[in-house]
């Protein structure tokens, strides 16, 4: 920055150098000192000299500044022409700082000094006007060299360390060095002032002083140093012989200290003059062409001059002769400088004056307009000039003195603006930039309103300030040397980013950043020659950056790296960051893990928040424009290459795939992928131990453990399970359906935790996920556990194929009980750091508040709060996170409980082939398993439990409750009492030691529907050996065998037609010579009180079945009728059964439920009689399939089985039929004799009555009470055919009144049998004082035929 | 002469970009100062760094600086400097805006040869356009129907503000505007 001063036309340059051997920060301390001297007092100057050299001298009371600055280094050689045009640009003076001591006295400085010097400046250069060499004592020589102090040669002033003002001492010194300079400034006018001197002013654009020995003879002998002693110093008038200085030689005659040139040439010596100067004979302009030369270049070094002597109105009086000649001769580069020149000395002018406070108020017009034309009049000019012939050193010249001029001029509003106004602030910004600190205010408060605040009370905008910055980029920039164009970027960037217009200053911040790449690669490029000249400037320029580069680059041959420090690496690497950012493009988004942490995340909270803003980021819409990111991202790459700093190379590749691979081409992603990993294989193969962290994502969306396979499967019981497992109902019926509609505790018992074994494998399933196009490879995964102990191998090397999710299976063994928490997981990419990505389970209400979360997010998405560079992502917009706080709930995780080691039961040999079964319907078979426990510990607790494929139909037909209470009982009868397996052996076997074998025997029952059936058997080893009391647990773990078996029943029998008659109808049955058992006397004699029982058997199977039914019933003997059923016929058996009574109290009691179920209603609309009937119905069959069992067996072999009746119905008739009455009615037909009153029986054969016609007969109906209550009772009697009989009294209602339990009772009717034939009388007993239906309490029949002959 | 046309949504990503090359003839200003060298933009970047970075686009050839210029670019039509260019521009853009209530920003910025003209519409949508010759009816008309077009290509429902615009009739509209007006 100090190069490009406002005012650095008006600044004499003081180079200090070190000399000798003099250690840097002694260097540093002393230099500090000398620079506290920015301004000298013109007062203060010695003027003593009565020479030529007195011209510049000020007068002894005037009250200017002599303005110095003090750089660290010379002006390059290749600027040497400018010596003239802008003597301020150089040093004019140097200033050695020796130390001397004992061993390096004050005389060797000198002469180090010396050599340093020309080892700075060539021969031919005017510059240094004066030097001096200042040996300061080293603090621990006190007295010991106070004799130097007298000794004083020439050139070297020892600065003894014991003086008391040493400050006041260097000021003094310097001043003698200023009039030093100022003396030799008259010398270099005098020998311009010469016709010759001027000849080579005039030359060409940017002429030189010619060295002495260039001075030829002539001049020397001629003119020169005679005619320069009689100028006289202060007061003398420029003896003007030429024309056309007489204006201002009227003008000049009342400044009594100015001094003009003394030009007595004549215009006729200049044609061979320039011939023999070997300078080309080239005419510059057509107006030259035979003119004098004309004066207005010497007016303008002389106005320089007077402008670097503090003289200001001398110079702006200087100024303004020159720029009217340049005016009227075109000389627009000069011209141009001039205007510069009478910028500046009109800003000094301000500052001398008071610091101009007060004029800034009063004047309308900015008082600052006039500079600003002014310089932009120059810009202008500067821009306009052309270079006369292609001189690529004249373009690189006047390139960089046009953007000189550009950057002094945006100094000068970016100065006001910066301070507030034209003002004593502005000014001494402007003079010594080096002094305020205004800049870094500006820059710590970078806010809009504080910059927007400058602008307002300025009056200068910020776009102004930049348009008028931005002329000063451009193409000519490539003429410049490295070094100025390394200058001129960065006083424009550090403007830009005054300003706060990051984007322009990060355009020119990747220009210098490929000026500097350039320089390293050139300089390694190149041989060592080339590259000390090139790099040099190099060096200092990062200096000037901050980034303290050194000998790195120097040094910095391929493959050898002298020095360690990677300082500079490090500060190109910052700029390139800070540049990227502003592009929108984090390029630390993957960190450096440095070796010291593991990697590990300690904190929930911090993987639950990175969670969430990874997600969010996902979410958010993306910043900036994507094609100039990947051309920086690129460039950045390429410049970390070249450096070479393979980590970074990472860090941005890897940093740039995470946070660009939606917006980077397929090729950019791998490339950018191959780049990354090369880099980080050669960073490992180097040793370097730190390392890029985890990038790549989320990798990991979801942890799973594998189910145990189901023999190994532990399932947990309450131990109380054991005790009152009798009591409870048989969970059968039921299967397993929980009593509550919504059950929440059992939707929580399902997730979340599984259970697992110690000591044995456990599986877990991690998906993977690879979002990028290229195949991402792991180093390793392994998982992150807490709680029990978790052995777990890690897996290595994983490829991801892809854009696709990758399923990894994970082996461990946990060697103790306990819980076991997943975490999650630890991931290391190749060449990275491992981290650990923890994977909570979501609850219900975190699912919820991401989703919230989330859309929040969306509905923001379409509308922007901050635009530009606020909107960057990491700008840390707390939009939707202040909308939803996230909850700082501790995460749930995966938890497994690791259960006590388990035994082992394994089956060892079944009875079964191809574990099929083959039944006939109703047979029973026998499966016989054994078991043996492979395991180490025994079993102690032994289940087993069936399942097959007619239960769950069952179930839920239950479970639906749509049955009718029949159908209901019919269904758990089936389930409970007919079950296709069985087992009888509860207590059979108690333990199994390890090694044990047991045999196991199922009974399997055919069972029509059934396909299929599971033997489970659970075990156990409950009763461990316990610690202690505390060690008691209340669950026990069983595990479960289980053995499937394929079923097949064969239906070969089906009964139909399930009949009961009542045995008076089959009298025609038994007369056609039927059943020998029905016509046994046994039923005949009591035939009202027996009724048949009969069915129908369809054998629909392929080979003949004989089927048996038996009655078993009290009071009888056991009787059984049996068929044989060929097949596909059907056979009907009959059997007798006695007719029986319930008591009313069983008849009349609901049907039951086999299963205790709860909250049963009665679904039934049957009226309460109806119920009554179906009662009564079901209690009578209950009792009928009590009785009568039917079985088979095959006709020719030996399997056997039972046949069901459950299927049969029972109809009223039946019932009727079935059930003893209530009544009983004896009906027979007598004859009284004339005489006695003694009835006597009508004689009948064979059971047939055969009275007489037209004889009177008595119908004897005989009435008893069977039951114990009394009944009262009405008769109706039918007689059919009844036109041919005739009776005495009614047949209907005939009243019996109340009749006690066990009474009977006599009615007798007369009848008379009008013809022969069959005739039919039938009684019906009624109740009185019930319904008229179902109130028939006994009935009786008798069936004569009349026959006359009796 | 071309012309390049932005439109930037309002976190800077381009969702529409045009170059128009126009009949007219390019009057070209060159300063003295920029003769005899490779021009603008090549300096900037077509230095070490593209050698480097291996970039595939052809516009850019490889310059050392400093060794002279002797390879001529492409007139600055580089479009990673253009971007970079009207990228920049936002800052005076964003500036210029919030002091001004116009949406027609005349000129607002210059940077290498380029001048900058922008017009940002309510919902800060901004338009860009690169030129180089002053045309300012021209382009303030052209504004005006890209804004027209940019509005009824908003109407859709579909369409966010962060989408980029893909419509084809949007597209031949502009260039037609283009074509009309630079």
């Amino acid at each position: 920055m100090n190069s490009h001063a406002f005012a650095s036309l008006a600044h004499i340059r003081i180079l200090l150098v070190p000399v000798g051997s003099i250690p840097r920060n002694t260097f540093e301390k002393h230099a500090a000192e000398i620079r506290t001297f920015d301004s000298i007092r013109l007062g203060d100057i010695p003027a003593d000299t009565k020479d030529e050299r007195a011209r510049f001298m000020p007068s002894p009371l005037s009250s200017g500044y002599l303005h110095l600055s003090f750089p660290a280094h010379p002006t390059t050689s290749a600027h040497l022409p400018l010596s003239l045009f802008r003597p301020s640009h150089f040093t004019l003076g140097v200033i050695g700082i020796a130390l001397c001591s004992r061993g390096n006295p004050a005389a060797s400085a000198l002469e180090q000094f010396e050599n340093t010097l020309s080892d700075l400046s060539s021969e031919d250069s005017t510059f240094p006007l004066a030097k001096i060499c200042f040996a300061f004592e080293d603090d621990g020589l006190e007295g010991g060299t106070g004799s130097n102090v007298g000794e004083n040669v020439s050139g070297l002033v020892v600065i003894p360390s014991v003086m008391g003002n040493k400050k006041l001492y260097i000021g003094t010194l310097l001043a003698d060095l200023c009039s030093q300079i100022l003396g030799e400034f008259g010398r270099v006018v005098n020998v311009l002032e010469t016709p010759l001197g001027n000849e080579y002013l005039n030359s060409t654009l940017f002429p030189t002083l010619p060295t002495s020995s260039q001075m030829p003879p002539p001049l020397d002998s001629d003119s020169k140093f005679d005619s320069v002693p009689h100028i006289p110093s202060h007061s003398s008038q420029p003896e003007l012989a030429s024309s056309n200085l007489t204006a201002p030689s009227n003008f000049l005659l009342k400044r009594n200290s100015s001094s003009g040139p003394g030009i007595n040439s004549s215009p006729s010596t200049n044609p061979h003059r320039q011939s023999t100067l070997g300078i080309p004979p080239v005419k510059k302009r057509s107006t030259a062409v035979g003119a004098v030369s004309p004066h207005g270049r010497l007016y303008k070094v002389l106005a320089d001059f007077f402008l670097l002597a503090g003289r200001t109105e001398d110079a702006a009086l200087w100024y303004t002769e020159a720029i009217v000649l340049f005016k009227a001769a075109q000389d627009p580069v000069w011209h141009a400088s001039a205007l510069e020149g009478m910028a500046i000395a009109s800003v000094l002018d301000s500052w001398s004056a008071g610091h101009g406070l007060q004029t800034s108020i009063s004047n309308a017009n900015e008082p600052w307009n006039d500079v600003y034309d002014r310089l932009s009049q120059s810009i202008l000019l500067y821009m306009r000039a052309t270079v006369p012939f292609d001189i690529a050193q004249d373009y690189s010249l006047l390139a960089y003195i046009y953007t000189a001029a550009v950057l002094r001029q945006t100094s000068l509003l970016f100065c006001v603006w910066s301070a507030k106004g034209w003002g004593a602030l502005a000014f001494t910004s402007m003079l010594q930039p080096g002094a305020t600190s205004y800049m870094q205010k500006i820059t710590s408060d970078n806010s809009w309103s504080n910059l927007e605040r400058l602008s307002t009370v300025t009056g200068i905008s910020r776009s102004q300030i930049a348009n008028v910055l931005s002329q000063a980029h451009g193409p000519w920039l490539l003429h410049l040397g490295s070094h100025e164009r390394l200058t001129v970027l960065q006083s424009i960037a550090s403007i830009y980013a005054c300003l706060g217009y990051k984007r322009k200053e990060v355009y020119i911040l990747r220009e210098i950043l490929s000026c500097l790449m350039d320089l390293v690669v050139c300089g390694r490029e190149e041989n060592d020659q080339l590259r000390k000249s090139d790099v040099g400037g190099a060096i200092r320029n990062l200096d000037a950056l901050g980034g303290d580069e050194g000998a790195k680059i120097a040094n910095g041959s391929v493959g050898i790296r002298q020095n360690e420090s990677s300082e500079g690496n490090q500060s190109i690497l910052r700029i390139l960051i800070y540049a990227c950012r502003v592009l929108g493009v984090d390029l630390e988004s993957v960190k450096i893990a440095h070796p010291g942490n593991d990697g590990h995340l300690g904190d929930d909270d911090d993987g639950m928040e990175s969670i969430i803003s990874e997600e969010e980021e996902a979410v958010a819409e993306s910043f900036g424009w994507p094609e100039l990111q990947v051309g920086v991202v690129r460039e950045a790459i390429a410049i970390a290459e070249a450096l070479p700093d393979h980590l970074a190379v990472g860090q941005i590749a890897l940093s740039a795939l995470k946070s660009m691979h939606s917006v980077l081409s397929i090729g950019d992603q791998h490339h950018l992928y191959q780049t990354a990993s090369r880099a980080l294989a050669i960073t490992r193969r180097r040793g370097d131990p730190s390392a890029v962290e985890y990038w790549a994502g989320r990798p990991i969306l979801s942890i799973a453990v594998l189910p145990l396979p189901l023999i190994r499967l532990p399932i947990e019981k309450p131990m109380s399970a054991l005790a009152s497992r009798l009591s409870t109902m048989n969970p059968i019926l039921t299967g397993v359906t929980d009593p509550f509609l919504y059950n929440p505790r059992k939707s929580l018992a399902g997730k979340g935790k599984s259970i697992l074994v110690q000591n044995e494998p456990i599986e877990l399933v991690v998906t993977l996920q690879n979002p990028f196009v290229f195949e991402l490879e792991l180093q390793s995964l392994s998982l992150s556990t807490t709680g029990v102990p978790f052995e777990c191998t890690p897996i290595s090397s994983i490829v991801i194929p892809p854009n696709s999710l990758y399923p990894v299976t994970m082996v461990g063994t946990a060697p103790s009980p306990g819980i076991l928490v997943v975490r999650g997981c630890v991931v290391q990419a190749p060449g990275g750091a491992a981290r650990e990505f923890i994977l909570p389970l979501s609850t219900d209400g975190e699912e919820e508040r991401l989703s919230r979360r989330q859309s929040a997010i969306k509905c923001e998405s379409g509308r922007t709060k901050y635009t530009g560079l606020d909107s960057r992502p990491w700008k840390g917009q707390k939009r939707a996170s202040a909308v939803l706080p996230p909850t700082k709930k501790a995460s749930r995780f995966l938890e497994c409980s690791v259960i006590p080691e388990q035994p082992l039961l394994r089956i060892r040999w079944t009875s079964l082939t191809h574990e099929a079964v083959m039944l006939y319907d109703g047979e029973k078979s026998t499966i016989r398993l054994t078991l043996e426990n492979v395991s180490s510990l025994p079993v102690d607790f032994l289940r087993l439990s069936f399942e097959d494929s007619t239960m769950a139909p069952a179930q839920s037909a239950l479970a639906d409750g749509e049955l009718s209470v029949f159908e209901t009982y019919e269904t758990e009868y089936d389930l409970i009492h007919r079950q296709a397996f069985s087992w009888h052996g509860d207590k059979e076997i108690t333990d199994i030691k390890p090694g044990q074998k047991v045999a196991v025997v199922v009974t399997c029952l055919g069972k029509v529907g059934c396909t299929s059936g599971a033997i489970h058997v659970s075990y156990s080893y409950v009763h461990r050996p316990r610690n202690g009391p505390e060690d008691a647990v209340d669950v026990f773990h069983t595990r479960q065998l289980t053995y499937p078996v394929t079923v097949t029943v064969y239906h070969m029998l089906e009964c139909y037609d399930m009949n009961i008659l009542p045995l008076d109808n089959v009298d025609d049955l038994v007369d056609k010579g039927g059943d020998e058992l029905l016509s046994s006397q046994q039923y005949l004699e009591q035939r009202a009180e027996w009724c048949l029982f009969s069915v129908d058997v369809r054998n629909t199977y392929g080979l003949p079945f004989e089927v048996t039914f038996e009655r078993n019933q009290e009071g009888t003997p056991q009787a059984s009728a049996s068929s044989i059923v060929p097949p596909g016929s059907m056979s009907r058996v009959t059997i007798p059964v006695k007719k029986f009574k319930l008591p009313d109290e069983l008849v009349t009691r609901a049907i039951p439920t086999l299963s205790d179920r709860q909250f049963v209603v009665a679904r039934s609309s049957l009226s309460s009689e109806g119920e009554g009937a179906q009662r009564e119905l079901f209690w009578y069959r209950e009792e009928l399939l009590k009785l009568v069992r039917g079985h088979w067996r095959e006709a020719n072999g030996t399997r056997s089985g039972e046949v069901s009746l459950r299927q049969q119905r029972m109809t009223l008739p039946m019932l009727k039929a079935l059930r003893t009455d209530a009544v009983r009615v004896d009906m027979s037909l007598v004859q009284y004799d004339q005489d006695n009153s003694t009835p006597c029986l009508v004689e009948h054969t064979k059971r047939k009555i055969h009275p007489i016609p037209n004889d009177i007969f008595y119908l004897r109906t005989e009435i008893s009470n069977t039951t114990t209550s009394p009944l009262v009772l009405a008769l109706d009697l039918v007689i059919d055919p009844q036109e041919h009989v005739i009776i005495e009294g009614t047949l209907l209602d005939i009243p019996l009144g109340r009749l006690e339990g066990g009474d009977s009772q006599v009615i007798e009717l007369a009848v008379c049998f009008l013809c022969s034939g069959r005739f039919d009388f039938g009684v019906e007993a009624r109740m009185l004082g019930t319904s008229d239906s179902g109130n028939r309490a006994g009935i009786g029949r008798l069936r004569t035929t009349v026959r006359e002959d009796g | 002469m071309s012309h390049h046309l932005f439109l930037l949504s309002p976190s800077d990503t381009p969702l529409y970009s045009l170059t128009h090359y126009s009949t007219k003839p390019a009057q070209t200003i060159s300063s003295p100062l920029s003769s005899n060298l490779p021009t603008w933009s090549t300096s900037a970047f077509a230095g070490t760094l593209t050698a480097l970075s291996g970039a595939s686009s052809a516009t850019q050839s490889h310059h050392v600086p400093g060794q002279g210029g002797g390879v001529r670019m492409g007139g600055g039509q580089d479009r990673h400097v253009i971007q970079m260019i009207a990228n920049a521009s936002l800052d005076i853009i964003e500036d210029v805006m919030r002091k001004d209530g116009t949406m027609y920003l005349k000129s607002v910025d210059k940077f290498n040869e380029w001048t900058v003209s922008a017009f940002v519409t309510p919902g800060n949508m901004k338009f860009i356009l690169l030129h180089e010759t002053k045309n300012d009816d021209g382009i303030r008309s052209f504004f005006h129907d890209v804004w027209e077009l940019y509005l009824k290509t908003m109407l859709n429902p579909f369409h966010t503000a962060h989408s980029p615009i893909r419509s084809t009739v949007f597209d031949t509209r502009v260039r037609a505007s283009a074509k009309k007006y630079l």
